[in-house]
């Protein structure tokens, strides 16, 4: 920040970065989000609040990567988030389809048996 | 073989049409073994066309898994009942229940593990079309190379399994195109496979599940997994 004199672009960037914090935390708390999944979004919040606070860190840290224009070192971390966030609901995906698969067989032996079951108590005359 | 001890799985989709002379077919050739119809979901009759056959035991699945995942409920169920050895039919009338002999013979003898029905050891088998023929030779290669076994119809799911494999496979087998890397599986698991020349048929009924736009996918897909499977060593 300096002396007050802050970016349109870095107010909408610090309103952003809130409305994901605030967001983040209202759905874990109404239990629509996990708490697992929430930590990857609240660091990505923090990050983009502290980036857009901070105006002088973008240039410091774009410099230290050895990219020239700042906003492209910004979009590179972030695209890189990006990719890990993807990466990290794929994983979740797969672990999910493994369940999905186990509980259908589960569920069509359990059918059976209760056929067999039901079978045999009939002929029973039960 | 006694009775009790061999469980027949026909993995079946939509196969109304087939289901049925499969399952006479195999109480005709194979009159000591259970059979189990596994129901993938199917849109049309096939279950209640199943279960004309009496003493046929139907599992319906409530959501499509694919070939894998409906092989693989067989497994589960020929484990938790204690079933020596298992085979798979395929419900669309391709494999023959009479070569299951066969199958039998190459296992009581050499002891192995599992049996593979080979459409490649025997000429008088049906050729399957040229682009698939590349496949299953390329697969070949690559089964010599990494785990130094001889597979001549990798794809091929008419098989025989002992209770050994039964256990492996009822806890780890592939989702969507099973047949190659079920036998790195077992071969990762220090058990034997041999293969048998058997008869097959062309399919009267339906269409192949591989079609001229998922191929590619099939090959890279089965590559693939085939790889991963060979890096892996914890199961």
């Amino acid at each position: 920040m300096v002396g007050g004199n802050i970016d349109k672009i870095h107010l909408l960037g610090i309103a952003f970065s809130l409305t994901i914090l605030l967001s983040v935390f209202f759905l874990v708390r109404e239990r629509m989000l996990k708490e697992k999944y929430s930590l990857v979004w609240l660091l990505i919040g923090l990050f983009t609040l502290v980036m857009s606070a901070f105006e002088n860190l973008m240039d410091s840290f774009s410099e230290l990567i050895g990219v020239s224009y700042p906003p492209s070192a910004f979009f590179a971390i972030l695209i890189a988030c990006a990719y890990l966030l993807l990466l990290n609901m794929s994983v979740s995906i797969s672990g999910l389809k493994a369940h999905n698969k186990a509980l259908t067989q589960e569920l069509g032996l359990t059918k059976l048996r209760l056929e067999e079951l039901e079978k045999k108590i009939e002929k029973a005359g039960l | 073989m006694k009775k009790g001890s061999i469980l027949i799985v026909i993995p079946a989709f939509n196969e109304q049409n087939n289901i049925l002379r499969v399952i006479r077919d195999i109480e005709e050739s194979i009159p000591e073994a259970d059979i189990l119809v596994i129901n993938d979901c199917s849109v049309d009759k096939t279950s209640s066309v199943a279960r004309l056959a009496e003493g046929v035991k139907v599992v319906d699945l409530p959501c499509n898994l694919g070939i894998g995942g409906a092989v693989q409920t067989g497994f589960k169920y020929a484990y938790a009942q204690g079933y020596q050895y298992m085979v798979q039919i395929d419900g669309d009338g391709q494999h023959i229940p009479q070569e299951v002999s066969k199958l039998v013979a190459v296992m009581q003898q050499s002891g192995c593990d599992m049996v593979i029905g080979s459409r490649f050891l025997d000429i008088r088998s049906y050729r399957p079309p040229l682009a698939r023929r590349l496949g299953i030779k390329l697969f070949y290669l690559l089964f010599k190379v990494l785990i130094n076994t001889k597979v001549t119809d990798s794809t091929s799911g008419f098989r025989l399994y002992n209770r050994k494999s039964i256990e492996i496979l009822s806890r780890i087998y592939p989702a969507d195109y099973p047949e190659p890397d079920a036998i790195v599986v077992l071969k990762k698991h220090g058990l034997q496979i041999r293969e048998v020349g058997v008869r097959m048929r062309e399919r009267e009924h339906g269409h192949s599940s591989i079609t001229a736009i998922k191929s590619p996918y099939y090959m890279a897909k089965v590559i693939l997994s085939i790889l991963f499977s060979c890096t892996r060593t914890r199961w």
